[in-house]
């Protein structure tokens, strides 16, 4: 090559290298500073963004258990379905995802329609609290659908289920969207039964496939802890439902029922009626209520109404709300008189029917006076103007020590929320402020407000030797493995009265059963001791709350009661007539339940029902022969030799001359008759009409004495049911109840 | 001296292949790095993509490439083998065969998804492949042995020899027409004949390269400057017009340049597979995430086997590791201009440069798209991208330069 031709080449050769080399790979480099280094953490984030995947993991909240480990309340795993619709560029895409999800969930197309067109937005809620079937089905159209799982998405959300409904419903309380607990337990031990969220966080690749698991880290969640509650599941149905009967019974307001364990103060039933189902807590479940909000005008009335009627059927009134006790209190004024002994149980007074302390008169409930009477029966008879004489004989200041001994001046510390609190001069007089006037009202349990938990744990210290224990709703907590985390233990709180003075109180409570104002919580063989309670309600006085407070067996308490019913309107209002049966009811089937063996008197032994035998296979002459030596009434149906069938089967609780049919032949067919009227009628009477008409009763209630009448027949008149069933008959009595 | 005869004997087989007379090791090496490096890369780019396509056969493409590879290879010290002087005779064929293949594939039916591309011929049993992957070599060597031909012509003021232009100067008068004239005229017109039936395939970005690599091939020769800075003028205005009017071009191409103008526009279509390079090449970092820990390559690049695998290269290489790379395709185009500025005609320089250049622009090209600073069109990278044909071809072409590596007077190492 020529030098010259070469030189031009090699000078033409190097601007091409540079230009390649400059222009070329410069640009290529320079994009590379760009993307790489000067935005790149803006990429690296997009980046991180679409591949990684940050799961919420939720920490389960903790369930309740009764003390027996059944479930009160559990959350469950739910999910939330939302859509990114900035990803969402096409119309028909919008459509297609707007039908998909409003056919899967049930949803308004028009309204996920709207949401899809939120294109500004990368995440619009379209559904919480969605179970898994629903949930599998989103997941699945995901899978189906091209570009869905850019804009569909699935996290994880949590409902509380309680099994019960309305099962102690304002004890347990509930739990918000945001599953923080609103109210009861739920809002009390929050705290514990929150765990700490966790998280995952993995590699999806671009079809939202999992990368290999090397892409993932993983933050474990803590669980929250369960709780143990003290309630048992048994006996809270007991009273739950004794007291919506009730309600019902004497058309009240509501009706509050405490049930303690006597020696621990745990709280084993404790209950509301009128409540709520917790797992709809903002349904309201008062129909009247209801009824008087739709009459109301304006639409803010309205609303304002419903949402104070949603506070009022969540309160737990057993807790939260301040009452006179009434005669209740009683109780406390005889411990404190015989503890300081100032009287004993079988002193003798004389009621004239009134007391007069400076300028006012206070009447006995029986206005011409009780006459002459022991300490014990003053109890039983609940005569006023005794008691106000005993309080004289202490004076204020020990009878506020006693007041003050009994917990009516604080909190009794349960474990749940917005307890009831008492302020001193308010709510109740201190002693420097018990003048002889406000020393008598007090001492007959008028002019303070107490709740109704101050009472039963007040009256629980008579049952259990004077020792007041604090009561306590959470046995335990455990962790996710069911180990103990924590266990409450009894607190006693101190002595109040001697173990002999509770004796002695105890023996007058159980007269008062027996005999007195509270003989309709008598429950034959469970010896309850007791004390009814009625007293007007502030500040009208218009209505009435009646009380019982007791506790049985007498001779080795077990379980104290508090049965209050608020505002009977249908009738009878004393404690004796509205509150008292319900606690026989609720004694005896807690009795029962708890196997505490029946021990009965003499007299309770000769009035029992007896069990039936079992007579099938044996030839009728037979059957019928020993029936009747047993003391049953026969009646024998078809003409065959040999029993087949009896109604009553064996072992049934009838009265001693009740009905026994034996059917003697398989084609006839069993006989029918109709339920009487058993209502308004003594034992007796209730018994004879019922033998009468084929049928056996079950006798429920007081019964001993003359004085009873039947007020409530498990099976309505004119039902048609087989001859020989049994038809439970509820008595109470009617006469010196009231106090 | 038995002795002496042994080591003369050593040295005549060394220089066979290094020795005077042997092919540039530079070369070689350089070559045989890229190709190591995108060997790897394509292992690393294409594991998961494959895994989802074939059915966990995660090493499909690997496989086919490494097996172009190694016979690409043995074809690369073949060619070197021959006398470069014999591809002269090849000139002319190559050209015609390349005009008869780029009207050819207009003809065949593209493949499913491609039906806008007339871009590529299958061969049973091989694969496909790009005619105008030949074409550009049609036009290289073309060039090469013609300006070789007439480089005294052009680069002086002779006047033309040919047929119809001795009657123009044997006649008096202003009018004379000169080689370089005819030469400018003649090769204007096959290189823009060659990019006028790419740019029918919807081939933007071949034709561009084409065009590219004929103007480089032009100033080479040693055209008048001022030619050029017309051209460059041109070129610029050109640029301007599509970036103020994409609708002049083809309805494939004129989203890319909205995409690639607006950094918004379509996320999930047109933008998808160059953010996701993006977010790649940020997520490399200046270190890299580490070989095979590309997480960009998880499906969300899409084919990252092709055009895009250098995105999943910065990702686990880094800014570090690119631009190694980079450099590696540097020096292979210093040193394809070394060796053509040693050799011993203008035939072998040109077709040394014309070669190298033509891989350099392409890579540089390739990288200015990844990295979002041209649009995106289909160009894919060198050693790098999947493509068994277009690798065989692209180390064949190495062979030539190492042929003329041979017979030029370079410093041996």
């Amino acid at each position: 090559m020529a030098k010259k031709s070469r030189k031009v080449l090699q000078q033409r050769a190097v601007v091409a290298m540079i230009l390649v080399f400059v222009v070329g790979f410069g640009a290529g480099i320079f994009g590379l500073v760009r993307a790489g280094l000067v935005k790149g953490e803006y990429y690296k984030q997009k980046a991180e963004s679409q591949q990684l995947s940050d799961t919420t993991v939720s920490a389960q909240r903790g369930t309740i258990y009764d003390r027996n480990m059944n479930v009160i309340a559990q959350s469950a795993d739910v999910w939330k379905v939302y859509i990114n619709p900035s990803k969402i560029t096409k119309d028909e895409v919008r459509q297609n995802v707007a039908k998909v999800l409003s056919d899967i969930l049930e949803l308004e197309y028009e309204t996920v329609y709207e949401k899809c067109g939120k294109s500004k937005y990368n995440y619009v809620l379209i559904k919480s609290q969605v179970e898994y079937d629903k949930k599998t089905e989103v997941s699945q159209a995901i899978k189906d659908n091209k570009g869905f799982s850019q804009i569909i998405g699935i996290e994880s959300d949590v409902k509380r289920y309680y099994p019960y409904s309305n099962f102690a419903s304002t004890v347990i309380g509930f739990t918000g969207t945001d599953d923080v607990g609103r109210s009861g337990l739920e809002y009390f031990y929050d705290d514990v039964l929150t765990g700490t969220p966790g998280r995952v966080v993995t590699a999806k690749n671009a079809r939202q496939i999992n990368m290999s698991s090397s892409y993932e880290s993983y933050y474990e969640a803590l669980q929250g802890e369960n709780l143990v509650l003290t309630i048992d599941q048994v006996i809270q149905y007991y009273l739950d439902s004794a007291l919506e009967q009730a309600v019902v019974d004497f058309d009240a307001t509501y009706g509050y029922g405490i049930v303690m364990d006597v020696e621990t103060g745990a709280i084993l039933a404790m209950s509301t009626k009128l409540d709520y189902d917790c797992n709809n807590p903002y349904t309201v479940t008062n129909q009247s209520v209801l009824e008087k909000i739709e009459e109301l005008e304006t639409d803010e009335e309205k609303n304002n109404a419903l949402i104070n009627a949603r506070y009022s059927q969540w309160r737990n009134r057993t807790v939260s709300d301040g009452y006179e006790p009434g005669s209740v209190f009683k109780c406390v004024t005889a411990a404190a008189g015989i503890e300081e002994g100032v009287v004993t149980p079988s002193e003798m007074f004389n009621c004239r029917g009134y007391y007069k302390v400076k300028d006012r008169m206070y009447h006995c409930s029986h206005r011409e006076g009780h006459g002459v009477e022991d300490f014990t029966t003053s109890l039983a008879n609940s005569c006023n103007p005794i008691y106000i004489e005993v309080a004289q004989r202490l004076g204020s200041k020990t009878f506020f020590k006693y007041f003050e001994a009994f917990g009516f001046t604080e909190k009794t510390g349960i474990d749940l929320p917005a307890e009831y609190s008492p302020v001193a001069n308010v709510s109740y007089y201190t002693a420097d402020k018990l003048g002889a006037v406000e020393l008598a009202s007090t001492s007959f349990g008028q002019t303070f407000q107490v709740s109704p938990i101050q009472v039963i744990t007040a009256i629980n210290a008579i049952a259990n030797g004077g020792k007041l224990v604090q009561p306590y709703i959470v046995a335990a907590s455990l962790d996710e493995n069911g180990n103990k985390t924590k266990e409450t233990t009894t607190t006693i709180k101190r002595q109040v009265v001697s173990e002999d003075t509770a004796e002695q109180v105890s023996y007058m409570m159980e007269e008062t059963v027996r005999r007195g104002t509270a003989k309709n919580a008598y429950v034959p063989g469970y010896r309850v001791a007791g004390k009814t309670g009625t007293s007007e309600k502030l500040p009208d006085r218009i209505y009435y709350i009646g009380s019982f407070c007791g506790f049985a067996p007498a001779n080795d308490p077990k379980i104290s009661v508090l049965i209050a019913i608020d505002e009977p309107k249908s009738g009878s209002y004393y404690g004796g007539t509205v509150a008292a049966p319900v606690a026989a009811e609720v004694i005896s089937q807690t009795m029962a339940y708890l196997n505490v063996e029946p021990q009965y008197t003499d007299a309770e032994l000769a009035s029992l029902d007896v069990k039936t035998p079992k007579v099938i296979g044996m030839t009728t002459s037979a059957a019928k022969t020993d029936l009747e030596a047993k003391g049953f009434t026969v009646k024998v149906v078809g003409s065959g030799t040999n029993v087949v069938s009896q109604n009553p089967a064996s072992d049934q609780v009838i009265p001693k001359n009740g009905v026994v049919v034996i059917y003697t032949d398989e084609k006839v067919v069993t006989t029918k008759v109709k339920v009487p009227n058993l209502l308004g009628m003594t034992v007796a009477e209730a018994n004879r009409v019922a033998i009468s008409s084929g049928i056996n009763i079950k006798i429920s209630g007081y019964t001993s004495g003359s004085t009873n009448t039947s007020y409530r027949q498990s099976i309505t008149e004119g039902t048609e049911v087989s001859a020989g069933s049994i038809v439970t008959v509820s008595f109470k009595s009617s006469v010196d109840v009231a106090d | 001296m038995a002795k002496n005869g042994q080591m003369l004997k050593k040295k005549r087989r060394r220089n066979l292949l290094f020795g005077e007379g042997g092919i540039d090791v530079w070369f070689v090496g350089i070559v045989l790095t890229l190709l190591t490096v995108g060997l790897i890369m394509l292992f690393s780019s294409s594991y998961t993509y494959c895994y989802y396509n074939f059915n966990g056969n995660s090493l499909f493409y690997f496989k086919r490439q490494l097996f172009f590879g190694i016979v690409g290879v043995i074809v690369m010290f073949a060619v070197s083998k021959i006398n470069y002087q014999y591809f002269k005779m090849a000139a002319v064929p190559v050209l015609v065969v390349s005009f008869v293949l780029l009207v050819v594939v207009l003809f065949v039916s593209p493949p499913p998804g491609f039906e806008q591309f007339h871009r590529w011929i299958t061969i049973p049993g091989i694969g496909t492949f790009q005619p105008s992957e030949i074409s550009k070599f049609a036009i290289i060597l073309f060039l090469a042995w013609d300006i070789d031909k007439n480089y005294r012509g052009i680069n002086s003021n002779e006047l033309s020899s040919a047929a119809f232009a001795e009657g123009f100067n044997n006649r008096p008068g202003k009018i004379k027409i000169y080689t370089k004239t005819v030469c400018l005229v003649e090769y204007a017109i096959i290189i823009l004949l060659t990019c006028a039936l790419i740019y029918k395939e919807n081939h933007v970005s071949g034709t561009l390269l084409v065009l590219a690599l004929g103007v480089m091939m032009l100033w080479l020769a040693g055209f008048n400057q001022k030619a050029f800075i017309a051209v460059a003028i041109i070129g610029v205005l050109a640029v301007a017009l599509v970036v103020i009017k994409p609708d002049i071009l083809p309805s494939h191409a004129q989203p890319r340049i909205t995409a690639w103008l607006d950094k918004d526009y379509d996320p999930l279509g047109v933008r998808w597979q160059t953010n996701n390079a993006l977010y790649a090449i940020g997520s490399g970092g200046f270190f890299g995430v580490g070989l095979g820990n590309s997480k960009q390559k998880q499906l969300y690049v899409s084919e990252p086997q092709n055009d895009f695998i250098f995105s999943i290269v910065c990702e686990e290489l880094g800014f570090i590791g690119a631009f190694i790379i980079i450099v590696l395709f540097i020096l292979l185009v210093w040193r394809g201009f070394v060796i053509g500025l040693h050799s011993k005609d203008k035939f072998g320089a040109l077709l040394a440069m014309g070669i190298v250049l033509q891989v350099g622009l392409q890579a540089a090209l390739n990288i200015g798209v990844v990295t979002d600073v041209l649009p995106n069109t289909g160009i894919s990278l060198p050693f790098f991208s999947y493509g068994g044909t277009s690798l065989l071809m692209l180390l064949g072409e190495m062979g030539i330069v190492l042929s003329i590596s041979r017979y030029s007077k370079i410093k041996k190492v």
